[in-house]
């Protein structure tokens, strides 16, 4: 199709569908009136019933569980669906890598730089297992903390080179723990069965008492946010190290 | 109560275990893992039919069941509708397990794993209640399709045919979100039995309920293939490998339709129930374009395997024009079809699978004659072709009557005609293709055409072998035969018709999931006499044997010839230059299409 054909259609669907979408909206509650009784429900349970503070965090892993077991092996498969769609060996020369990328040098930073990121990458590990093993008290948790984990070794690549990074992200090993962390989500729920409970019930000690919350109340939701925080830094450091593969390879075809 | 979860379940975990250990595992060990789970889940499906013949078990995770008819957590609401698709699923995707036991020469685990995750996607898809749990099984079955899509990845083609894929149906699934988002927005409500009986208790007014809806099965009608949404499906099916065109014809593309048909039923018939004509209309519309326009593509094609996936894009057609007729003999004649169609196409997959093993391609021109040697996988062929014309005792045949006698009961009599010509290109393109690959009839080239786009098959099998194994033909013949004999008793029928009923029962399946009160029974059920519409297949084989040597031997129809050749052309030409194979120019006849169903929904519903 040729392009002004190809516009116009595109735009006159856009026009109606945002037209269309307009009109859905118009009719939603407005600002003061939003339909929370799910908020306020959870709100009052995730605290009593499960000893955890962050609610997103207990819906996630605990109320709709079940859904956020979908969503890591959406994430699962779609890095090892990268993994696949990047084997391709017709590679068109390096067209697009960056010149200082090459597999045993530095990306060429300053050595201030150097020094300053090496500092930062044991705080970064750090702030990632704290971000993940507080995700049912506060802000944050497996999918968050993981990302974080997986760019400590990516400042390592910036700071020393490609040999380093591949060193510390052995591919083979990345990959049993990638499976571990999302089959032991799939264990976990599947446990509750031999306790004569529905899958995904929460199986495991809740907290003493009342008002016990703590890095370890919650039941299943801690245990359950960590097998997702190591599924989610090993996917991501697959993912980096997948596309960091590529493009060293299109550079070394190009050069 | 321990198998509700089990389908989804049991393949995430293995596929994550076989991800895990499955490098140090030989070759027959992953196969037989992969053939053991897609059979126990079969198995399990089976059961669940059973169970849920009395009424449909709600099953809430994490045991948060519903309080004052408020659900926190997440359910599964498996009627016989839901588990019998999941059944197909779980058998299709054993068939193609066995099927590339000898198939693939080199597959790693990462295969065995991904087919196994887009088993328990699809699963969930069947079983669930919930409409974001089903978006995010939906989403699964994408994500895994793609990568098996593209698992060929060495070439360009199956990279370009699963971006395709990916770009197009992630479009679709933003679409398929913000209509979630709407509903929620309205109503606070994602449950399917909540949200319906939320928005019927408080129509939020204006347009937002058709909106919604048309924007929640918009990713659905892009999985299932539906005009003009159905471009990214043919470049899909001719890159990847066979074992998984299986699936994507013969349940991914049904399972979009059966999610649009699920979330109307379960959720927005109630409040769309003064405009179901509209809403009807809106279904029936699709599908005769569908039906139109796959036809017509299909028999236009050379390549076995894109022929066969415009086909099920016609077939989907009819399936939507059986769901248009909103009513649960329609629905059930729908179901039927879907069976039938659903293992017919399964065994013409692997028909064009033994192709390739032993030619290497699947080129109309470039096999012409040498399917002599393969006097079975013809036979195979032929039938799969009569299969799809809906002749007796194909599933399809029955499906296809019911259909027709719900559409006369509600003055739609055109539809059975619209369903008649789906049958006939079809099979015709099948009878056209194997006469000239099998009994070497026709042409050697093209008629009056001297492009050759010759799609290069490599990689996915060396090709050139003596034999055809026993785990190819096998397969392949246990499919078709079981598309013949499936609906063959008449308690078969009647089961289907049952689950639909229980499926329209809007108001039932809410009460019996949110307060737990029964079912009312399902009221006296008649299929359709068959006998009485045996013309039809008979008038359909003829028309189909008549344009398949038509297209054979041009020469025969003598002056009229340049003259018949011209109109087709003419016929066509727009069609093909639709389908260039740039996603930018899929992507504008998607916003179109959603832009025009709106349009027809806005200006309908206001009447």
């Amino acid at each position: 199709m040729r392009h002004p054909g190809r516009m116009g259609i595109f735009f006159t669907g856009a026009a109606a569908v945002a037209a269309l979408y307009a009109l859905s909206a118009i009719r939603l509650p407005g600002p003061e009136d939003v339909r929370g009784e799910y908020m306020r429900i959870i709100n009052g349970e995730c605290v009593t019933f499960r000893h955890v503070t962050d609610a997103v965090t207990a819906v996630n892993f605990d109320f709709r569980g079940f859904d956020t077991l979908g969503e890591e092996f959406i994430l699962f498969v779609s890095v090892m669906g990268t993994l696949v769609l990047l084997r391709q060996t017709d590679a068109k020369p390096g067209a697009w890598a960056p010149d200082a990328l090459s597999p045993g040098r530095a990306v060429g930073a300053s050595d201030a730089l150097r020094v300053w990121i090496l500092a930062m990458t044991g705080p970064t590990v750090l702030f990632g297992i704290y971000t993940v093993i507080h995700g049912q008290l506060t802000p944050g948790g497996g999918f968050q903390g993981g990302v974080i984990l997986a760019t400590a070794p990516l400042l390592l690549y910036l700071a020393e080179s490609f040999d380093v990074f591949r060193r510390i992200t052995s591919h083979r090993y990345l990959e049993i723990v990638e499976a571990v962390g999302a089959g032991a989500y799939g264990v976990i729920g599947l446990l509750a069965l031999f306790r004569g409970r529905e899958f995904m019930a929460n199986i495991f000690h809740l907290g003493k008492g009342g008002n016990d919350i703590n890095l370890f109340s919650g039941g299943t939701i801690p245990v359950i946010n960590a097998a997702v925080g190591i599924e989610v830094t090993a996917g991501f450091v697959l993912l980096l190290y997948a596309f960091l593969q590529e493009m060293l390879e299109r550079k070394e075809a190009g050069s | 109560m321990w198998f509700p979860p089990l389908p989804v379940v049991i393949p995430l975990i293995v596929a994550a275990s076989l991800v895990a250990i499955g490098a140090y595992l030989p070759r027959r060990v992953l196969d037989l893992v992969a053939c053991a789970t897609a059979a126990s889940v079969f198995a399990i499906c089976c059961h669940l039919v059973a169970a849920s013949a009395d009424q449909p078990i709600v099953y809430w995770f994490g045991g948060w069941r519903p309080e004052h008819r408020f659900a926190l957590g997440i359910c599964f609401v498996i009627d016989q509708a839901g588990a019998g698709l999941a059944a197909l699923v779980s058998l299709l995707v054993l068939a193609a397990f066995l099927f590339s036991w000898q198939y693939f020469e080199s597959v790693k685990s990462l295969y065995h794993a991904l087919m196994l995750v887009f088993l328990a996607g699809m699963c969930g898809m069947c079983l669930t209640g919930d409409l974001f749990n089903l978006f995010v099984w939906f989403e699964l079955m994408s994500a895994s399709g793609v990568a098996l899509c593209g698992y060929k990845s060495e070439e360009f083609g199956p990279l370009q045919g699963a971006l395709n894929f990916a770009i197009l149906n992630t479009l679709g699934a933003y679409l398929s979100l913000t209509g979630v988002a709407i509903v929620y927005a309205s109503v606070g409500a994602l449950n399917f039995a909540q949200a319906s009986a939320s928005l019927a208790a408080h129509d939020p007014g204006g347009w937002l309920v058709p909106i919604a809806f048309l924007f929640v099965i918009s990713g659905f009608l892009v999985k299932a293939a539906a005009f003009p949404f159905h471009f990214w499906l043919a470049d899909a099916h001719a890159v990847a490998p066979t074992p998984v065109c299986i699936l994507f014809s013969g349940v991914m593309v049904e399972l979009g339709l059966y999610a649009a048909a699920r979330v109307y039923w379960s959720v927005f018939a109630i409040p769309l129930a003064a405009h179901s004509s509209v809403t009807g209309a809106l279904f029936l519309t699709i599908g005769t374009l569908t039906v139109i326009v796959g036809g017509i593509e299909c028999f236009s094609q050379r390549h076995l395997k894109r022929l066969l996936a415009f086909s099920t894009i016609s077939h989907t057609g009819v399936m939507f024009l059986g769901v248009g007729l909103l009513s649960a003999d329609g629905l059930g004649g729908t179901a039927i079809y879907l069976l039938g169609h659903g293992l017919v196409k399964g065994g013409l997959f692997i028909c064009a699978g033994i192709l390739l093993h032993r030619f290497r391609s699947v080129d109309e021109f470039e096999l012409h004659g040498k399917g002599r040697e393969l006097p079975w996988t013809g036979l195979l062929l032929l039938l799969g072709a009569l299969g799809l014309a809906g002749m007796p005792p194909f599933a399809t045949f029955f499906g296809e009557g019911q259909l027709a006698d719900s559409a006369r009961r509600h003055g739609l009599g055109w539809v059975s005609g619209v369903m008649m010509l789906s049958g006939i290109l079809t099979s015709a393109a099948v009878l056209r293709i194997g006469g000239r690959i099998f009994l070497g009839w026709g042409l050697r080239r093209p008629f009056d055409s001297d492009e050759a786009p010759a799609i290069p098959m490599e990689s996915e099998t060396h090709g050139g072998h003596r034999n055809t194994p026993g785990t190819m033909w096998l397969p392949a013949l246990a499919l078709i035969a079981g598309a013949m004999a499936v609906a063959l008793a008449p308690s078969v029928r009647i089961a289907a018709l049952r689950a639909a009923h229980r499926m329209e029962d809007t108001r039932g399946v809410t009460d019996h999931v949110l307060l737990g009160t029964p079912m009312a029974a399902v009221p006296e059920v008649h299929i359709a006499p068959a006998l009485g519409e045996l013309w039809k297949p008979a008038v359909n084989v003829a028309c189909a044997a008549l344009l398949a040597l038509a297209a054979l031997f041009p020469r025969a129809l003598g002056r009229a010839r340049r003259a018949v050749v011209h109109a087709i052309e003419r016929a066509i030409h727009p069609l093909r230059a639709m389908h260039t194979g740039r996603v930018g120019d899929y992507v504008a006849w998607f916003i179109l299409g959603v832009g025009v169903y709106g349009a027809m929904l806005v200006f309908g519903y206001r009447r």
